[in-house]
């Protein structure tokens, strides 16, 4: 047998063309990766962290766990595409082992092996494999009819909108769909005219011999293969540069993860295995609450992921984003899509270094003295009632407080490094933490959860230890030092993105509340929790939007029927408070009004 | 003989029942509240003329209460209205020949604002606070002292986006400038700032008032919106604004912020919209059926607009607009039944 | 000292007819919103940056609308971006969007 026939010709085309662009793509990124990160993989290299990699890979690549959790339906759809195609290749290697004993098989062989060996060429029928193939071939082709299904109706596949493709990925895609039919069509023609096959291929061709002439069969024979084959290499062909490019990336962004690679602040070659790793799968569409709430549907992680693969993200997409981390919480490839979007800000910016902000140098808006510092936050300026809160309670709790800016001071940095100005950020980030280490304090208390994220991430504060005013009224509460009283008052908790999702307090603020009332939930709540609107990381999003968007989330707190609306964020407040008639309040202030005398 | 019943019992209310019954036709009138009058029950003195509100509500009341044709129901609150019935919660229906809808504005929440600091700290206090201050002769700090320097912020829950109240209120700017003059007759030595974005002074002897403010009482006039409120160490308040004529930020100690808040519209206004079928105005306030041949007439015949229901207004053009309403909601009924 | 605003080598006047007004109409219409402005200077009152510095945004970014741009990038270059301002501008400007817009387009000028 030679396993050669013209038909073969795009197939091995494809495939060549296919694996050579891969690799290429894979060693450059490896090449351009810094030094840092080389030295990250040579040391995990050969560690247990291989093996549970391999073991991700399994779980994820091809059996899809995470998004199994995000629904049922759409897990088997992928399970079904990617593990099953994944056995119809490794049983069918076995398959040619079992016919042809162990010998070199060129590629096509094994892949057009219904078309080299039909069954009255060998001298044993194998009927447990020809079962299982065709077992696996209908478990493929059960999920193209699902993936099909999905384009026209995603809301049955828990998805209420599904992704707009570009031209490549619907070629693409229009190629992976007919691979698997061709297939079966190809293999039923065979079987009827030569026998072999099992339930599936066998009955399809019975079929297809009762509505046709043997002699139309055998014309369209031929024909059969190549439409097989030529959907093969057309897929490969565009698999390259489409969004199937995630099928073999996922594998070795999997290995660099758990060789601790991560994104950064700076674009660096390790995000290519990020971005290529999108399978644009959509599932990041419908918790964005700018495409549910606002009907913006081009500014998604999964358009943004795809703009910068292309080259062609533009500021908006960039910059209109809240990065309440929404997405992030569902990607089912676990994709750092906050720091990629950061980091694109980041290439974005225009603003020179030099001389910018050297009028911090001679500030110090500091006042009093004691080893725990509060650093109120440009923001809660605006809100005078958290401020009065924290003084009730440090008073209550006998504190002595350094105020770090309370009439005023130098921003935390962070509203800047969310725009991309990471090194104007710095310097405002320097000139706090020398402020901070010269006071001489021991924690710093911050009632920002803006504030918190970036002293945490960025400041190095060393000897300092960072608290959410959640986390110390609690600790208060907890050493008996603040004597509260529990009224009979009901409150609903509306979690901030950066102190939920983005520094992981979800209990805390539910602790203190409980000390005082009775805590409501929301419907989204913790890490399901919607963004107010407000977010400083959005730069582009208008007034009246902000205004859409706390009015929904203020009309799903009312909904819980609590008597106060409680955050811990003095944006947030300011947001809900656009968006509801029921009061909200700071979650200091209702423990300030709760404190015994 | 005919009815028409009147919701609410502000000056345009009353104004509206005395007029109808001098043209022979019973009215009664639906107060949500336990007494009737209004907000202005609650006002000092009324620009430009300084006349006491108590002068004015006086007389509309002891013309009401004289007139055998007035009934009026207080603690009646209508939830369905239609040109021949209207329903009050509970359930209970009255039938009537015609609806004149006057049930007001509400006065802007200052607390919405936080960072002016109303009901956080002592002496910031709302121009209504100050009316009522008037009104009990006990304008003075919480200490029980004078004060000796006082700011006026204009525009609080008036034209701000942020509190979805983009409209004008109208009547603040005059009353600002009511209020200082109140204020310098009451301490004369103290130092009186109005901080403004823009001062409308449209009416009849309001530009006068104006000038009068600058020239004889030594107001001063700062153009710049107060930004943030905070305290001192020796209770005082701190207020920061820009002082935009000079294009530098400014701040100073004052013993006293007084908010001139705005109006808003009635809370029953969604009501109406949602259960009666009448249209309202993207402010919250409701939509005269033609701003010049319709002013005073809703979309549904037979149901009348009077007063700050459909915006905001003076004292002048609520009780100027109750007459009109009368005669119209007159004609109206002769031509039906 | 005091600057008054006075100064030999530049006129004062704002000249509309000779300033390039190029600049400021693309901003103007890239943010459209920045002409509902009313001057009431909260956002200059508030400003972070403004407390520390002679920064004013309102007035620098009320220059560019006029076809000012001299020394405009520096000026914008001193905001933090901590968003206070746009916090209480009562005509819901996105402040902060315009202070990168206006850097973006005036760049050095």
């Amino acid at each position: 047998m030679t396993f050669y026939d013209s038909f073969c010709i795009p197939f091995i085309v494809g495939a060549i063309y296919m694996a050579l662009k891969v690799l290429w793509k894979y060693l450059s990124w490896l090449r351009n990766l810094p030094a840092s990160d080389l030295k990250l993989i040579a040391k995990g290299l050969f560690t247990h962290r291989t093996l549970t990699a391999t073991w991700e890979v399994v779980r994820e690549s091809l059996l899809h766990a995470r998004i199994w959790r995000v629904d049922a339906r759409l897990g088997y759809m992928h399970t079904s595409l990617a593990f099953g195609w994944f056995l119809l290749i490794v049983v069918g290697w076995v398959e040619t082992i079992a016919y042809l004993g162990f010998r070199w098989i060129p590629l096509q062989g094994h892949v057009f092996f219904k078309y080299f060996v039909p069954l009255n060429n060998i001298t044993q029928h194998k009927p447990v494999f020809d079962f299982l193939m065709d077992a696996l071939l209908l478990f493929v082709l059960s999920g193209v009819a699902l993936a099909w299904w999905k384009r026209h109706r995603s809301r049955s596949l828990g998805m209420k909108r599904t992704t707009r493709h570009n031209t490549l990925d619907r070629v693409a895609l229009s190629a992976l769909w007919v691979v698997f039919p061709a297939r079966l069509v190809a293999e039923s023609i065979t079987a009827a005219l030569y026998g072999g096959g099992s339930f599936l291929t066998t009955g399809f061709g019975s079929l297809l011999d009762y509505f046709f002439k043997t002699s139309t069969l055998r014309a369209l024979y031929e024909p059969s293969w190549w439409v097989y084959s030529s959907a093969l290499g057309l897929f490969f062909l565009t698999m390259p540069f489409s969004r199937y490019m995630h099928i073999f990336t996922e594998i070795p962004l999997i290995f660099l993860r758990h060789y601790r690679l991560r994104p950064t602040a700076e674009e660096k070659s390790y995000d290519n295995f990020e971005i290529e790793a999108c399978s644009r799968c959509g599932i990041c569409i419908d918790p964005c609450q700018l495409q549910s709430q606002l009907g913006n549907h081009e500014v998604q992680s999964v358009y943004f992921l795809r703009d910068r693969r292309y080259k062609m993200l533009q500021q908006k997409v960039a910059y209109d984003c809240l990065m309440c981390g929404r997405c992030e919480q569902v990607c089912p490839v676990g994709i750092n899509l906050n720091t990629l979007r950061l980091n694109s800000r980041v290439a974005m910016r225009n603003t020179p270094n030099e001389g910018r902000y050297s009028y911090l140098r001679s500030i110090d808006p500091s006042q009093g003295s004691g080893k725990v510092g509060y650093f109120a936050g440009c923001m809660t300026l605006l809100t005078p009632k958290t401020l009065h809160s924290m003084q009730r309670i440090f008073d209550a709790a006998h504190v002595d407080v350094w105020w770090a800016d309370r009439s005023g001071g130098v921003c935390c940095g962070r509203p800047l490094m969310l725009s991309g100005e990471i090194d104007a950020a710095q310097k405002m980030v320097d000139r706090n933490r020398e402020l901070f280490l010269e006071a001489g304090i021991t924690t710093l208390v911050t009632s920002c959860p803006i504030c918190l994220r970036v002293f945490r991430e960025s400041y190095n504060l060393e000897g300092i230890e960072v608290l959410h005013h959640s986390e110390y009224i609690l600790r208060l509460i907890q050493q008996g030092r603040l004597q509260l009283r529990h009224t009979t008052d009901s409150f609903t908790y509306h979690d901030p993105c950066e102190l939920g999702r983005g520094s992981g307090i979800y209990d805390e603020p539910r602790a203190v509340i409980e000390a005082v009332g009775t805590l409501l939930e929301a419907e989204h709540n913790r890490r399901n929790a919607f963004c107010c609107g407000s977010s400083v990381a959005n730069t582009a999003i208008s007034d009246s939007q902000q205004q859409t968007i706390a009015s929904k989330v203020g009309a799903e707190l009312e909904a819980t029927g609590a008597s106060t609306i409680v955050t811990a964020c003095p944006l947030c407040k300011k947001a809900i408070m656009r968006g509801s008639t029921t009061p909200v309040a700071d979650l200091s202030e209702i423990v300030a009004e709760s404190i015994l005398h | 003989m005919k009815h028409i019943i009147i919701i609410g019992s502000g000056v345009a209310g009353l104004r509206c029942a005395i007029e109808l019954s001098h043209l022979g036709i019973r009215t009664t009138i639906l107060e949500k509240q336990s007494t009737i009058g209004g907000k202005v029950r609650g006002w000092y003195k009324l620009f430009p003329s300084f006349t006491s509100a108590d002068d004015v509500v006086g007389e509309l009341l002891r013309q009401v209460t004289s007139s055998e044709h007035i009934t009026i129901r207080t603690e009646c609150e209508a939830v369905g209205i239609t040109p021949h019935v209207v329903t009050l919660r509970g359930g209970e229906q009255l039938e009537c020949d015609a609806v004149v809808v006057a049930s007001g504005f509400e006065l802007f929440d200052a607390r919405q604002k936080e960072e002016y600091g109303y009901g956080i700290y002592d002496n910031v206090i709302t121009s209504a606070d100050l009316e009522d201050m008037f009104n009990r002769r006990a304008v003075k700090l919480t200490n029980g002292g004078s004060p000796r320097r006082i700011a006026l912020l204009h525009c609080v829950g008036s034209r701000d986006a942020k509190v979805c109240q983009h409209h004008c209120s109208k009547v603040c700017c005059v009353t600002g400038v009511k209020q200082a003059m109140e204020l310098k007759k009451m301490f004369p030595t103290a130092d009186i700032f109005n901080f403004y974005m823009d001062i409308r002074m449209f009416g009849p002897g309001y530009e006068e008032m104006y000038r009068e403010a600058q020239a004889d009482y030594n107001i001063h006039f700062v153009r710049g919106r107060i930004s943030e409120v905070s305290p001192t160490i020796d209770n005082r308040l701190q207020i920061k604004a820009e002082d935009t004529l000079t294009g530098r930020p400014l701040k100073m100690g004052v013993d006293m912020l007084v908010l001139l808040i705005g109006m808003k519209a009635g809370a029953s206004n969604a009501l109406y919209e949602s259960e009666c079928n009448l249209r309202r105005h993207e402010s919250g306030f409701m939509q005269p059926r033609d701003h010049f041949l319709g002013n005073t007439e809703s979309n549904v015949k037979g149901i009348f607009y009077a007063g700050t229901v459909t915006a905001p207004k003076t004292i002048g053009e609520s009780l100027n607009e109750a007459v009109v309403v009368a005669h119209s909601a007159a004609e109206w009924i002769k031509h039906t039944a | 000292m005091i600057n008054f605003g006075f100064s030999i080598s530049r006129p004062r006047t704002i000249d509309i007819d000779r300033n390039n007004l190029h600049k400021s109409n693309e901003i103007i219409a890239a943010m459209p919103e920045l002409q509902t402005c009313i001057g009431c200077g909260s956002c200059t009152a508030t400003c972070t940056a403004g407390n520390l510095t002679e920064f004013n945004f309102r007035k620098v970014h009320t220059l560019v609308r006029r076809g000012e741009y001299q020394g405009a990038y520096e000026e914008m270059n001193k905001c933090m971006l901590c968003g206070k301002c746009r916090l209480v501008c009562p005509r819901g400007i996105n402040t902060r969007g315009i202070v990168m817009l206006i850097k973006r387009k005036i760049g050095d000028f």
